[in-house]
């Protein structure tokens, strides 16, 4: 497998209300092709802070981010845009993560509108106007034609975090990276975001990087996982290797909380 | 969408008085600036539906032309003021750093003056006028756009969906143009509308005020003020004027409440969480 | 840091380790009997029922948990029961909170039960509290509009409930909501609930915004208390994982009904609805080194 994401010595500090608070600290880690990764820490770990420097959203103090050989943080926009079309996003709060104002099949083509030149795998040898796209990409998620034309707000939690997904798959990226996409969703739903995510991964042999302070969830779906604490990754390891007696204890409390 | 009937009926009042502004110089029976000495203070008559005033102008046709004046200069300068305004709570709100916090100092400063303050400071300076008048609302009005772009801006940027565009490659104009816009319409809309309204209310004041509108031009407040003198004797002199005064304001205002019920897309799932 | 961990870890699996003591005690008097409760939904002259046939009972030092997922009604039959249901929704039925028939109060009474003899905790903590005031004066206000208390006992007792909570008593007193994390708002929420000494604990998804390990620290916390103050839970929730080994009871509900209940234990392992049977799969769980090849011989 060759490697789809480095992130060397990577650290972020923010300054708050005159106090020096490191969110990352000289985190490293690598992403396979096609491989599911997880990242597990409680609130307040640096996860989101992580998410947003590997977005490209912010710019680290220090480190640097691989993205197939390419830095994502050392680079001109041209670069960037060209990149960014590899590396899609699904948010925890699917509510903020649609503009409400919109109808959810715009949001579902957002992507495909900023680059045109595009076509997906599942969009191969048909030609669809933009409706039919989109209800595609719907369709893929298991939604339906007659969810196209509502807005966020009439749908559920779990219908706008599919929704979420159709975006994030729409470009065919990479890697998807999904913060915390089930948390705020309930068990029953949870599991079918989960059960989804595991076969758009394995059908469109992407990456993903999912991100959660849930291990049940993570070792449902990840071959690896890292646990992150106080901006520092203090543990990694293969999912079958959780119960082994060497493990940090951080990660002991965080697989008997998940037990 | 379902117009609700009360941003109806004040659009309805609304439009009529706009199309008055358009094409009342060409409607109007009589010359609205023709001083007949003999036809002074008539009653309603067929030649003159509602009269003449103290210099026996047709009161109809006064109207008819002021509404061009008054109406048509109110939404002009309120649009031209969103125009400026609007791009500049974009830049603000968006760029934000030092360019934000000079323009929003500007901004402080400006908006520290009451604009009718200013009106009459303007007419002070560069002597009695409409022209100057309407470029002091400018100068004031064009803050609040400025601050409720910059607003709607501020609050909007770091949700999740304008995150969401970014990474899936959206450039800055982009978000603007699709998302940003969009979420400032509404208040936009809302403050056009409740704007136009307030701007004829204080235009009619400053000419009423002697300040705007000189004569002979017709105006409606500067009508109401020719008609003061003559009050007791032949009150239809500002009945009218007065009269089409709070029928146009009552139109913005209706079409600004209702749009404030009603566009906010949010505030139709506020209802019982189950 | 390494400490704590030690810490977090010990108490978690002092947690598991501890058996509930007090046997299902069939004889305990019961604290909260609900019977035939139906909540509708009145739009425009139109109603809709949200909660049908509701019926249970609570006896003193059970906990029972109302599982089911969102919109299946378990939110507002708790309203319900604590009288705090919101406008354009409509009970009928009969609640009885010892032998006092809940659904003959009026505004006045219910005022004067609520917080003294019920107590709540809310899924989102953020609105538990007024953000401008220090903590512990606005637990001295509540706890004196129970009692009269002086201030200075209504302070040592406020001091002893926080420190039952595991929070540093004097520095949280001082302090305001927002410098508390989630988790620790919670506990205090918590607190706050319990200083009355109510009789029946309404938990309405206490942990759901909470991550994984708080989540747990909180409900072992209020398993806790209970078995210490011998009050009645009924705890709201959609993760079945909190249930486990804290509820003597479960009921399941499904659009307004409840679909199965019984004793924790036997649901989990012979659950006779479907739907719960779709809840219990659906349940995240991290499978223990053979537990899985266990399974898969029962199956």
């Amino acid at each position: 497998m060759s490697e789809c994401m480095q992130v060397r010595h990577l650290s972020k500090h923010y300054a708050r209300g005159g106090k020096h608070v490191i969110a990352v600290d000289h985190v490293s880690f690598t992403i396979r092709q096609g491989e599911c990764v997880g990242l597990v820490g409680e609130s307040g770990s640096g996860k989101s802070t992580l998410v947003r420097l590997l977005l490209a959203l912010e710019h680290p103090d220090q480190g640097e981010i691989l993205f197939q050989d390419m830095s994502l943080t050392r680079t001109n926009r041209r670069v960037l845009r060209q990149l960014r079309q590899h590396i899609q996003v699904v948010f925890q709060d699917s509510t903020a993560s649609l503009n409400d104002r919109l109808p959810v099949w715009r949001s579902v083509l957002e992507p495909l509108d900023n680059y045109a030149h595009v076509i997906p795998v599942f969009f191969r040898g048909v030609v669809l106007s933009r409706r039919e796209q989109a209800e595609r990409l719907l369709n893929i998620v298991g939604l339906a034609r007659e969810h196209m034309d509502r807005y966020p707000h009439e749908l559920s939690g779990g219908q706008r975090q599919r929704v979420c997904i159709a975006r994030g798959i729409s470009l065919c990226p990479q890697l998807l990276i999904c913060d915390e996409p089930t948390s705020s969703l309930d068990v029953t739903t949870q599991s079918q975001i989960l059960r989804l995510l595991q076969s758009l991964r394995r059908q469109l042999n992407m990456s993903v990087l999912f991100i959660s302070h849930d291990l049940a969830a993570v070792a449902q779906l990840c071959h690896r996982m890292l646990v992150m604490q106080q901006g520092r990754i203090v543990d990694a390891c293969k999912v079958d290797e959780l119960w082994l007696a060497e493990r940090h204890p951080y990660t002991k409390v965080l697989v008997s909380a998940a037990r | 969408m379902k117009i609700p009937l009360f941003i109806f009926m004040g659009m309805v009042l609304y439009g009529f008085f706009l199309i008055l502004a358009f094409t009342g110089s060409w409607l109007a029976p009589n010359d609205p600036l023709l001083i007949q000495m003999s036809e002074r203070l008539q009653p309603p008559s067929f030649t003159y539906p509602l009269g003449t005033d103290h210099l026996g102008r047709c009161i109809l046709s006064r109207i008819m032309a002021g509404t061009h004046t008054t109406l048509g200069l109110s939404t002009a300068v309120i649009v031209a003021v969103a125009v400026i305004g609007v791009p500049i709570g974009f830049l603000s709100g968006y760029k934000g750093g030092r360019i934000d916090a000079w323009l929003m100092r500007v901004a402080d400063g400006a908006g520290a003056l009451p604009e009718f303050l200013v009106a009459v400071a303007v007419a002070g300076f560069l002597g009695p006028g409409l022209w100057n008048v309407l470029l002091a609302i400018a100068c004031v009005k064009w803050i609040a756009y400025a601050r409720i772009v910059r607003g709607v801006v501020q609050t909007e940027r770091e949700k999740e969906y304008v995150l969401a565009s970014i990474v899936s490659g959206s450039s800055g104009w982009t978000i603007i143009r699709r998302h940003l816009l969009r979420q400032a319409a509404s208040p936009l809309a809302i403050l056009v509308a409740g704007d136009i309204g307030r701007t004829i209310l204080l235009l009619s004041a400053l000419s009423y005020l002697g300040l705007g509108a000189q004569p002979p031009a017709p105006e409606w407040g500067a009508m109401l003020n020719d008609g003061r003198p003559y009050f007791q004797a032949a009150p239809a002199l500002m009945l009218y004027p007065g009269l089409c005064i709070l029928l146009v304001v009552l139109a913005c205002n209706m079409v600004s409440d209702g749009l404030r019920d009603t566009l906010d897309v949010r505030s139709k799932q506020r209802g019982i969480e189950i | 840091m390494l400490v704590t961990e030690e810490r977090q870890f010990r108490m978690l699996h002092a947690s598991v380790e501890r058996k509930r003591s007090k046997a299902l005690d069939d004889e305990a008097p019961l604290v909260l009997r609900v019977n035939q409760l139906q909540i509708a939904l009145i739009q425009q002259k139109q109603s809709r029922l949200l909660v049908q046939d509701v019926s249970f009972s609570i006896r003193q030092g059970e906990m029972l948990a109302l599982v089911g997922e969102s919109g299946s009604g378990k939110s507002v039959t708790a309203a319900a029961i604590g009288g705090l249901l919101p406008k354009g929704l409509q009970s009928s039925g009969q609640m009885w909170l010892h032998h006092r028939g809940l659904h003959e109060l009026d505004q006045g009474e219910w005022k004067r039960l609520r917080g003294k003899q019920i107590g709540w905790v809310f899924q989102n903590y953020q609105g538990s509290f007024t953000p401008f005031m220090r903590i512990g004066k606005q637990l001295l206000e509540l706890l004196r509009t129970h009692e009269s208390l002086t201030k200075k006992e209504a302070k040592a007792r406020i001091l002893d409930w926080l420190r039952k909570v595991g929070l540093p008593p004097e520095r949280t007193y001082a302090s305001y909501p927002c410098q508390l994390s989630g988790g620790q708002r919670q506990r205090v929420a918590l607190a706050a609930a319990l200083i009355p000494g109510p009789s029946l604990l309404i938990a309405d998804e206490p942990t759901t915004a909470l991550d994984v390990v708080t989540g747990e620290q909180m409900m072992d916390l209020i398993a806790g208390l209970q078995a210490e103050t011998g009050c009645a839970v009924l705890f709201i929730t959609h993760d079945l994982r909190h249930v486990w080994r804290r509820a003597e009871r479960l009921a399941v509900m499904r659009m307004g009904r409840i679909v199965e209940t019984g004793k924790t234990s036997e649901i989990r392992h012979r659950p006779a609805h479907p739907y719960t049977r779709e809840l219990l799969a659906a349940c995240p769980r991290l499978w223990e080194p053979g537990e899985l090849e266990e399974r898969a011989v029962h199956v």
